[in-house]
């Protein structure tokens, strides 16, 4: 099945983040909890983890995009 | 809290130090305080050639080096002390938990410090402290520097001045800010050294909680130091993608060069002056590494003895 991740909401006040890494490649295998990609807002950078195991089937957008709570940032195919 | 002692003033082995403390002493809250000789650390998300210049600095002979927190870029020496808290993750980012510690610490010190903007320290309108985090696998890492006695002047001409507007590029910004010193904002007059233990005697009272690394986990830092933070992957092939355009003179004839640089790899690379041979030049940096002893190389190759003045041109 596939599923589209979105950025999360990291704090109330958060308006944007910008996606500075991207820790798995499209067509890598991605365990639940294990780290992802990594987020920068107010001078955080927040490493986000899978919440559950799957390929990554594509990378939505492209590490320095800057991104708003809720924007879709990859597509991952679960069993 | 315990402390970690740490006396070089290596920035490569510090940061190194750093991330090996966050990643694997994960049962306890840690402190700690360190100082680095001159260099420029910009934040993980950054790209170096916007945010400092880096011709300036290879003449200087001082470091760009990348963290692992974000914000934006800041110039080092032994005058500004760095602290770091490394504690569990407790709900969403709050600076003002992490921030009241050292608050505390500098006005047990005698420092009249307030909170300003965001996560930055002041002394009146004047900023002493800037700060970021990250955080990872349920831990926090908060760091931030103090300009106690740092050079105020270099601070100036590497961060401030030193940035390109050749280069067009996503990622962090710094912001810039006035800055003080703390030094001269004390009753008494202490050396940077003193200041260190009299906040280290402040966040961690006890000698009995301040303690070093084993032999082999400084060997796990020394292998973290050359693999990643001197290693060229990290800090250059890191660079959020950028397009470079600049226009000038070249030994006093009119000089042109672009390029574009996608992880860290440079493209459709133009260079055209009357004095250099346009052919020559983009054989050599057309896929050459955003590396700046590569590309100096390059440039002695190009240009011969004028090669830090095209240098100055490209970066």
């Amino acid at each position: 099945m596939e599923k589209q991740l979105t950025l999360p909401r990291l704090r109330e006040e958060m308006s944007s983040g910008v996606l500075c890494a991207w820790l798995k490649e499209e067509g890598e295998a991605v365990e639940a909890g294990e780290p992802l990609y990594e987020i920068e807002t107010d001078k955080v950078v927040n490493q986000i983890e899978a919440s559950e195991a799957g390929v990554l089937k594509r990378q939505l957008c492209e590490e320095g995009d800057e991104l708003a709570p809720g924007a879709p940032v990859a597509l991952l195919e679960t069993e | 809290m315990i402390a970690i002692e740490n006396r070089s003033t290596d920035p490569f082995y510090n940061l190194a130090f750093e991330e090996y403390v966050f990643t694997t002493v994960l049962e306890q809250d840690v402190l700690l305080l360190w100082r680095n000789a001159p260099c420029i650390v910009v934040g993980s998300g950054q790209n170096i050639c916007r945010e400092t210049s880096v011709p300036m600095l290879r003449r200087r002979g001082i470091p760009a080096l990348r963290r692992i927190s974000g914000g934006g870029a800041v110039y080092h020496d032994l005058g500004n002390i760095n602290y770091t808290f490394l504690t569990r993750q407790e709900g969403s980012t709050d600076y003002g938990r992490s921030l009241a510690p050292i608050l505390a610490a500098l006005r047990a010190a005698g420092v009249p410090a307030q909170r300003s903007r965001v996560c930055d320290l002041a002394i009146g309108e004047k900023k002493i402290s800037g700060s970021a985090q990250r955080s990872a696998g349920g831990r926090l890492l908060h760091h931030g520097t103090l300009l106690f006695d740092a050079d105020l002047t270099a601070l100036e001409t590497f961060s401030v001045r030193g940035k390109s507007d050749c280069v067009r590029t996503k990622g962090t910004r710094s912001a810039i800010c006035e800055v003080t010193n703390i030094r001269p904002h004390l009753a008494e007059d202490i050396s940077v050294e003193e200041f260190q233990r009299r906040l280290m005697d402040q966040l961690v009272p006890s000698a009995g909680d301040r303690i070093r690394l084993t032999e082999e986990q400084e060997e796990e830092v020394l292998r973290l130091r050359d693999e990643k933070y001197r290693g060229w992957m990290w800090t250059w092939g890191r660079t959020p993608a950028f397009t470079y355009e600049r226009q000038g003179e070249f030994a006093g004839a009119p000089f042109s060069a672009a390029y574009r640089c996608r992880r860290g790899v440079l493209s459709d690379v133009s260079v055209t002056c009357p004095l250099l041979d346009s052919r020559a030049a983009k054989a050599l940096f057309s896929g050459a590494r955003l590396d700046p002893e590569g590309l100096a190389r390059s440039c002695r190759d190009l240009a011969g003895e004028r090669a830090e003045e095209l240098f100055s041109l490209l970066l």
